[in-house]
């Protein structure tokens, strides 16, 4: 395996996860394409595609998790205890990290939990598209710029 | 011209699960649209090298995810700073911050987000599908053989 198969560009929250998980996300997208395109129908290919529309995706989860910890502490620092106070300036912190840099303090446990991010659930998105023969429609290079744009644009839209 | 009008409606449909193009206007929604027919249109007759630099480029374009993450963050920190060093009734902002924050992330508005769209700032779906497109007229799906074939593995 080359490592150029397993870092697929500036995808933040893959540079900051153990690489066999990486390796593990990528074999299930392989293993899915492999059996969408052996065994599956047009709609069920349609189905997988829809599926993959509906999955929460890492910055959700990040997302929907941060705010009600966040939530939690303010109720606790304003009712209980001040320092617990820390805690949504904690979670303010390690989100700003996580804008930033990708990483966050439960990024383990949840790619560890299978959370994929956007450009990962894309890839097999797009893969199951290019099965059901999406892109057939689109003609070859040479072929009028603004016809292949046109296909292009309404295959990815499909 | 007439075939790029069309796709604009099936896009909305297509896209249904994008929650925070569900959450902005339509007219913004088609903006972005029409900004990557447009960008289709200039690099379907471009070389390889081009097309890959614009894919290179989309792939370093910060999302809306990103924007609200770091506003949401800034926001509610200054919210906790002022609630502990001057008043308390400033723990109302982080309040008023996370619980949009999880409306954002469980529905898909939230209050600066008409602002970020006006802006042009894109949801990652909508990157990726200019992306894919663009790798379309790379002639990346090429080697992929009709359904017809099923036996092999694609």
């Amino acid at each position: 395996m080359h490592a150029t198969l397993h870092a697929p560009g500036p995808d933040r929250v893959r540079a900051n996860t153990w690489p066999p998980i990486n390796e593990r996300v990528d074999r299930g997208i392989q293993l899915r394409l492999r059996q969408a395109a052996a065994w599956h129908t047009p709609d069920e290919l349609s189905d997988q595609i829809a599926a993959l529309d509906m999955e929460w995706d890492f910055e959700r989860v990040v997302e929907a998790e941060a705010s009600l910890a966040g939530l939690l502490g303010l109720v606790l620092g304003a009712t209980v205890d001040r320092r617990f106070l820390a805690v949504p300036a904690i979670v303010a912190v390690m989100l700003l990290v996580h804008a930033s840099q990708g990483w966050y303090p439960l990024l383990p446990i949840f790619r560890r939990l299978g959370v994929r991010t956007r450009h990962e659930i894309d890839r097999e998105r797009f893969g199951v598209k290019a099965i059901r023969g999406d892109f057939t429609t689109v003609p070859p290079a040479g072929a009028a710029a603004t016809e292949r744009a046109a296909a292009a644009w309404k295959a990815v839209c499909a | 011209m007439k075939s790029m009008d069309v796709p604009t409606e099936r896009a909305r449909e297509a896209f249904a699960e994008d929650r925070v193009r569900g959450s902005s206007a339509d007219r913004l929604n088609r903006l972005v649209d029409l900004e990557t027919q447009r960008c289709l249109e200039e690099l379907a007759s471009a070389d390889r090298d081009t097309i890959s630099q614009h894919i290179g480029a989309l792939d370093r374009e910060w999302d809306v995810e990103r924007y609200l993450q770091t506003n949401a963050a800034i926001a509610s920190l200054a919210g906790v700073a002022l609630g502990a060093a001057v008043n308390r009734r400033f723990l109302l902002l982080p309040g008023v911050v996370f619980g949009f924050f999880l409306q954002h992330a469980i529905q898909g508005w939230c209050p600066p987000l008409p602002l970020f769209r006006r802006m042009g700032i894109r949801t990652r779906r909508e990157i990726n599908r200019e992306k894919y497109a663009l790798k379309v007229l790379r002639g990346d799906f090429e080697t992929i053989g009709p359904l017809a074939g099923r036996e092999q593995p694609r």
